[in-house]
C-alpha cells in the first residue's frame, strides 16, 4: 500500500485526537438534558412542623409530580410548615435523601411513588420520629404508610357513562403498560359499563410504554375502526395520542386519567378520572401535625373527595337527565359501600410489618 | 377489519421509518455511520411544531423541520468529516444533544416539560373516514415517494455514483478527481433533512410535540437499513415489514386472545429472526466509518 491516508493506524490516531470534540458535544448533551432543582430551607428550629417531598420527576409535568408539589405548597400555606422538595432518580438517591430529612428531624417525608416503598421502609427504621408516606405504596411499617387511591370508584362511574352513551355498543381501554393499578382501573370501568349495558363489547390494548403518543394514536385508531366510540385511557403522554385519534373521527369520546385533562382536548374528553393530590397530601399532613396519625394503609375513596370523576362542561349536553340521575345514585351507593367496584388487590393489608 | 384499513395503518406507521431509512441509506452509502437519525427526527419534529405554532401553517412547519435537520446534519458532518471525530460517538452525542435542546426550548417556548400546545397539521378530520384522512396528508405521499426517488438518485445520477464511490473506495474516488469530503458533506446534510421529515410527519400528525416523541424510531430505521443491505428499495420494504408487524401487534391486541406482552414482542422477534435468518450476510459499504481527508 503506497498511500497511508486511509490506513487503519492513521485512522486510530485521528480518532484519539478528535474524539475529545465528540466527547465535549456528548457532555453538553448530557448536561442540558439533566437538571434538577435542589432542596430549600434546610436548617431551622426544632419546634417548627417540617415536611419534605421527594418526586421521581420534574414538578412541571402538569400531572403526577406537579400534583405533589402543589400539595407541598398547600401544606406550607395551610399548616404554616417549613417545606422542602427534591427531585430524585435512583434508589440510592431515594435512601440518601430520606436519611438526610430524617437526620434533620423532619416530621413528615413523602416519597411520591410506588418505587419509594423499599427505601422508606429501610430508612424509616432509623428515624422513628419521622413519618414516611409512600404515594401508591403497598406496605405498612410502624412509621411508614402507603397512600392508596380508590380510583376504581370514579372509573366505575366513567364506565356507567360509557355504557349508557355508546351508540355502537363497543367501548375500549388503552393502557401504557400492563401494571396492576392500571388493570384494576380497567376492571372497574368495564364493570361500570356492564352494569348499564350487560352486552357491551369491550376491546382492550396496551401501548407498551407511557410516552409514545404516535403509538397511542394508532392503538386508538385501530379500536375506533373496530367500532369503539368510548375509550378509557390511562397512558400518560401516550394517551395524548388517543385524544388526537378521537378528534379525527366524529362521535368518538375519550376519558382523561389521573389529572383533570378536560381542557387538553375539550371537544373529545368527556370526563376525567382525577386524583386531587394536594387534598390528599394536606389531609395526611394535618393528621401528623395534630399528632393523631396512626400508621396504616391510607385509603382515599370517592367519599374522601380526593378521587373523583370530573365532567367536561363543554360536552355536558351529551348527558341527558336520566343518566345524570343514575350517575348520582351510583355515586351515593358507592359512598355508602352498597356498590363496590371490582379491583385488583395489590396492596398488602396484613398490617405493620416488623422486618 | 377491512384490508384497506390495515394497509392504511401500515403506511401511516411506516412513513417515519421510510424518511429516516432513506436519509440513513444516503449517509451510510457515502461512508458515514448514521447513528444520529433519531436526533435528526426529533429536531425536525420540534422545529416543525415551533414553525407551525408561530406561523399557523404546516408548510412553514415542514420547512423549519427540514432546516433543523439540515443544521444537525451539518453538525454531524463537520464533527465527523472536517474534524474526523469518531462517527459513532458523534451520532450518540447528537441524539443526546437534541433530547436536551428540545426539552430546553419546550420549556422556554411553551412553558412545559412534557408537550407543546396544539398546532396546525396537514391531516384534516375526514368525518370518520380514517383511510381518506391518511391519504390527504402530503407527507404520506412524500414518504412513499422518498424510496423510489432515492433509488433513482443513487443508481441513475452522477451524484449517486459519487456517493457510492466515496463509501466503497474513497482512495479510488479521489484519484478520479471526486472531492470526497464535499460529497460526504452533501450526503450527510441531505440525510439530516430526510430523517427530519420523518419527525415532522410524527409531530404534525399528532398536532403537537411531546418530549422524546420519536421513541426510538430512528434506530428501527437503522435496523431496516441493515436488514435491507444498504439498498434503498430493500430498506424501504424492510420499513413496511416492520410497520406491518407493528400493525399486526396492534390489531391482535384488540382481540385479547393472546396476552398483550406476547403480542408486543412480535415486531422485535420478527426483526431478530429476519436479521439472523432470512437475510444473507449483510455487507456494509466498505469505507463505512472511515474518515478521509
Amino acid at each position: 500500500m503506497s498511500r497511508r491516508r486511509f490506513s487503519k493506524v492513521h485512522m486510530h490516531y485521528d480518532v484519539a485526537k478528535n474524539s475529545t470534540l465528540a466527547t465535549a458535544v456528548l457532555a453538553l448533551g448530557i448536561l442540558s438534558s439533566a437538571c434538577s432543582p435542589a432542596g430549600e430551607n434546610a436548617d431551622v428550629g426544632k419546634d417548627v412542623f417540617r415536611v419534605a417531598v421527594l418526586t421521581p420527576g420534574p414538578i412541571t409535568d402538569q400531572s403526577w409530580n406537579a400534583g405533589a408539589y402543589a400539595g407541598l405548597l398547600g401544606i406550607r400555606d395551610s399548616l404554616s410548615a417549613l417545606t422542602s422538595h427534591i427531585q430524585v432518580k435512583t434508589p440510592a438517591e431515594f435512601e440518601e435523601n430520606f436519611e438526610q430529612y430524617g437526620s434533620q428531624g423532619y416530621d413528615l417525608v413523602f416519597g411520591h411513588g410506588f418505587e419509594f416503598q423499599d427505601a422508606a421502609e429501610r430508612v424509616g427504621r432509623k428515624f422513628p420520629q419521622t413519618v414516611y408516606i409512600t404515594t401508591s405504596g403497598n406496605r405498612v411499617a410502624p412509621n411508614v404508610s402507603p397512600m392508596v387511591f380508590g380510583l376504581e370508584e370514579p372509573a366505575y362511574l366513567a364506565g356507567v357513562m360509557a355504557g349508557a352513551l355508546t351508540r355502537s355498543g363497543i367501548i375500549s381501554t388503552i393502557g401504557g403498560t400492563e401494571l396492576p393499578p392500571v388493570k384494576s382501573l380497567f376492571l372497574a370501568f368495564i364493570a361500570g359499563a356492564r352494569s348499564v349495558k350487560p352486552d357491551v363489547r369491550v376491546l382492550g390494548s396496551y401501548v407498551g410504554n407511557w410516552d409514545d403518543a404516535s403509538a397511542g394514536k394508532e392503538q386508538a385508531l385501530a379500536q375506533i375502526q373496530q367500532g369503539s366510540d368510548f375509550i378509557f385511557q390511562n397512558a400518560d403522554a401516550a394517551g395524548l395520542g388517543t385524544f388526537q385519534a378521537a378528534r379525527e373521527v366524529r362521535g368518538v369520546y375519550v376519558f382523561g386519567a389521573n389529572s383533570n385533562q378536560n381542557a387538553v382536548a375539550p371537544d373529545v374528553i368527556i370526563a376525567s378520572v382525577v386524583i386531587d393530590l394536594p387534598q390528599a397530601f394536606l389531609s395526611v399532613a394535618r393528621e401528623v401535625k395534630e399528632r393523631r396519625f396512626t400508621s396504616r394503609v391510607i385509603r382515599f375513596g370517592a367519599s374522601s373527595g380526593v378521587v373523583k370523576l370530573v365532567q367536561n362542561p363543554e360536552l355536558a349536553h351529551l348527558l341527558k337527565p336520566p343518566l345524570r340521575l343514575r350517575m348520582d345514585s351510583v355515586q351515593r351507593l358507592m359512598s355508602s359501600g352498597k356498590i363496590v367496584p371490582p379491583r385488583l388487590d395489590f396492596v398488602d393489608t396484613s398490617g405493620p410489618s416488623s422486618k | 377489519m377491512r384490508f384497506v384499513d390495515f394497509l392504511a395503518q401500515v403506511i401511516r406507521i411506516a412513513i417515519p421509518y421510510l424518511f429516516a431509512a432513506a436519509g440513513g441509506v444516503m449517509a451510510e452509502k457515502a461512508g458515514v455511520v448514521s447513528l444520529a437519525l433519531e436526533g435528526f427526527m426529533l429536531s425536525g419534529a420540534f422545529a416543525a411544531v415551533l414553525g407551525s405554532f408561530y406561523s399557523g401553517s404546516p408548510w412553514i412547519g415542514l420547512l423549519c423541520g427540514i432546516v433543523a435537520g439540515l443544521l444537525f446534519g451539518l453538525v454531524h458532518a463537520v464533527a465527523s468529516i472536517r474534524y474526523r471525530a469518531d462517527q459513532i460517538v458523534v451520532g450518540i452525542a447528537i441524539n443526546l444533544l437534541v433530547i436536551g435542546i428540545t426539552r430546553f426550548f419546550l420549556r422556554l417556548a411553551f412553558d412545559s416539560s412534557s408537550n407543546s400546545p396544539r398546532v396546525a397539521g396537514f391531516s384534516e378530520p375526514a368525518q370518520g373516514n380514517i383511510f381518506l384522512a391518511s391519504l390527504s396528508n402530503p407527507l404520506v405521499w412524500a414518504g412513499l415517494l422518498s424510496v423510489p426517488l432515492l433509488t433513482w438518485v443513487m443508481y441513475r445520477t452522477p451524484f449517486g455514483l459519487r456517493i457510492r464511490a466515496v463509501g466503497e473506495h474513497p482512495e479510488a474516488a479521489e484519484t478520479l478527481g471526486i472531492r470526497v469530503p464535499r460529497v460526504r458533506y452533501g450526503a450527510v446534510a441531505l440525510s439530516g433533512m430526510l430523517a427530519a421529515m420523518g419527525g415532522v410527519y410524527l409531530a404534525l400528525d399528532q398536532h403537537q410535540f411531546t418530549d422524546g416523541m420519536t421513541a426510538g424510531r430512528g434506530f428501527i430505521a437503522l435496523a431496516a437499513i441493515i436488514f435491507g443491505r444498504w439498498d434503498p428499495a430493500r430498506a424501504g420494504i424492510a420499513c413496511l415489514l416492520f410497520a406491518a408487524a407493528e400493525t399486526l401487534q396492534i390489531q391482535l391486541q384488540g382481540t385479547q386472545a393472546i396476552p398483550s406482552q406476547f403480542v408486543q414482542m412480535i415486531p422485535y422477534v420478527l426483526t431478530i429472526v429476519a436479521l439472523a435468518g432470512v437475510v444473507k450476510r449483510s455487507v456494509p459499504p466498505a469505507a463505512l466509518g472511515r474518515s478521509a481527508d
